[in-house]
């Protein structure tokens, strides 16, 4: 018990700290102000345009693609992630063995870091754009279930910062890890439905995406904000759609652990 | 000017000498960026698959605008891409006077010194898809390539413009890696068919921010979809440009160091 609230008491401080850092550079935050709207804008007359007369496209119709967009923008204010820069830069610069002489995980340190800042970008980025979406733009923004998309939410956070973590630690044996970085960034901006609706892509494509990491990041969370969840002709139920994403974190937090161990074995530094 | 040729060219040897230093990740970034530009018109080919269409656009003609946008977003960020990084850099370390000390142009300097071999991916990635499209769409007069080229500088020179605006606002907004963001966002306008949009959006992305410019025009040139009037839009591109060489050298004069 003791040692939880020992953890309890370092996520507060460091997330606390972390709030108080970037809360000196707030004004970067906001630029999602201006952002995530005129993306939001581009993707409104995009999709009126394809729409045209017809009523729903792939089983959608245009006033739930709008939603799921301002959903996926919203989403990604809350999720949003760097730990891969932020690891690969310590490793490349050897400050990484300062983390070594603390006595906290670099990774749970690295978990409190992220809670702290996007506690930020909840109030400088994510409650601004939901008054514009809602009040400017007269977007339907409230969630089929708070409770599920709370979760899903909460669950996606995770997930990102695990994935995006194990990105990270390539950098023990690449030391400049910018180019995967670069290609996940990619295929996930492709895979992860932010730029459009997985029930676009090929039925092959939907199911392999039960597989990656991907579709939990931002595709899951959105569907369960609209209330309905389909991928590769598989329909699921909220609690189900939320238990998924449960395993799926459950086993990259595992993979991340396996790929951790090793690269501790590649470290080596000579003073920071 | 032959010296500043001779500067060009020795900071572009440089520049890809650097590069090769971690030639795998230059290796990797290369074809990330080559394969991430031929991805990117994916949402377009997905909305067609699906059956539905911009109004009034083939697959092919819209790939095409995605094709020349991405061609010069590629050559612009090949030699002013790293101007905007470069800059935030000086100011943030308070070392701008480094560059000012220089016996050259502080932004010749800069934009000599940061020719980014990295956007190579993006111009190959735009040349492949371009050629891809002009393939597929109706044969093209061979007397539409002189408008298209005209229009092609006037789009680049907007990229160009884009960039030294948001490095001349890292010299206010002190740090703020995002500042890029708010350029990607707008150019947004500037992937898709102009007419798709409002006219009023239309009027401000052919005139003020004239992103419409970028792809849309010089791929309607090529299908003859351009009017005489239209050429009108060349001025405010170039006027864009200086506008951002201004405001850049402006901002420069603003600066205030404490010894480097």
């Amino acid at each position: 018990m003791s040692g939880f609230k020992h953890q309890w008491r370092v996520f507060k401080t460091v997330a606390d700290v972390t709030y108080k850092e970037w809360g000196a550079y707030r004004t970067h935050s906001m630029v999602s102000i201006i952002v995530g709207p005129v993306y939001f804008v581009v993707q409104y007359f995009i999709w009126t345009a394809v729409y045209g007369d017809q009523s729903s496209l792939q089983g959608i119709e245009l006033s739930q693609m709008i939603r799921y967009f301002g959903a996926t923008a919203l989403i990604g204010y809350l999720i949003m992630d760097f730990a891969d820069w932020n690891l690969s830069m310590l490793v490349r610069t050897g400050k990484f063995l300062t983390f070594h002489l603390r006595p906290i995980h670099h990774r749970s340190f690295a978990l409190f870091q992220k809670v702290g800042h996007r506690l930020l970008g909840f109030l400088f980025e994510f409650l601004p754009c939901l008054l514009i979406f809602i009040f400017i733009f007269g977007v339907d923004m409230r969630p089929a279930s708070y409770l599920w998309s709370f979760l899903s939410v909460a669950l996606a956070f995770l997930m990102n910062f695990y994935v995006n973590y194990t990105i990270g630690l390539t950098s023990f044996w690449l030391v400049q890890s910018s180019g995967i970085r670069s290609a996940f960034i990619l295929v996930a901006g492709i895979f992860s439905g932010a730029l459009i609706p997985l029930d676009f892509f090929p039925q092959w494509l939907q199911i392999l995406q039960f597989f990656l990491p991907f579709q939990y990041i931002v595709y899951m969370p959105a569907m369960v904000f609209t209330g309905q969840y389909s991928l590769g002709g598989i329909q699921l139920a909220m609690e189900q759609v939320v238990g998924l994403q449960a395993v799926a974190v459950l086993i990259t937090f595992g993979m991340n652990e396996l790929v951790r161990r090793r690269a501790m074995k590649q470290f080596t530094a000579v003073g920071a | 000017m032959k010296r500043y040729f001779k500067i060009y060219w020795t900071c572009m040897r440089s520049a890809f000498l650097a590069a090769i230093a971690y030639r795998m990740d230059f290796i990797v970034s290369s074809i990330i960026t080559l394969v991430g530009n031929v991805l990117f018109p994916l949402v377009t080919l997905l909305i067609y698959r699906s059956g539905a269409s911009f109004p009034g656009w083939t697959l092919y003609e819209v790939l095409l605008i995605q094709s020349v946008f991405t061609m010069s977003g590629g050559l612009a960020n090949l030699i002013f891409g790293g101007v905007l990084w470069t800059t935030m850099s000086h100011i943030r370390e308070g070392s701008f006077e480094v560059i000012l000390l220089k016996p050259l142009n502080p932004l010749f300097f800069i934009v000599a010194t940061t020719f980014s071999p990295d956007s190579i991916g993006v111009l190959v990635g735009g040349i492949a898809l371009f050629l891809f499209s002009v393939a597929h769409v109706d044969a093209i007069p061979l007397l539409s390539w002189l408008p298209f080229a005209a229009l092609f500088a006037a789009g680049t020179a907007v990229m160009a413009g884009i960039t030294l605006m948001m490095a001349a606002m890292s010299f206010k907004w002190v740090g703020n890696s995002r500042i890029s963001e708010l350029a990607d966002s707008v150019l947004h306008f500037g992937k898709y068919p102009l007419p798709i949009f409002p006219k009023s959006i239309q009027a401000v992305m052919t005139l003020v921010i004239p992103v419409g410019m970028v792809g849309f025009l010089p791929a309607s040139a090529l299908l003859g979809r351009v009017e005489a009037t239209d050429f009108a839009a060349v001025l405010p591109c170039f006027l864009f440009m200086a506008a951002g060489a201004w405001i850049y050298r402006h901002m420069i004069r603003l600066y205030e160091g404490v010894g480097g």
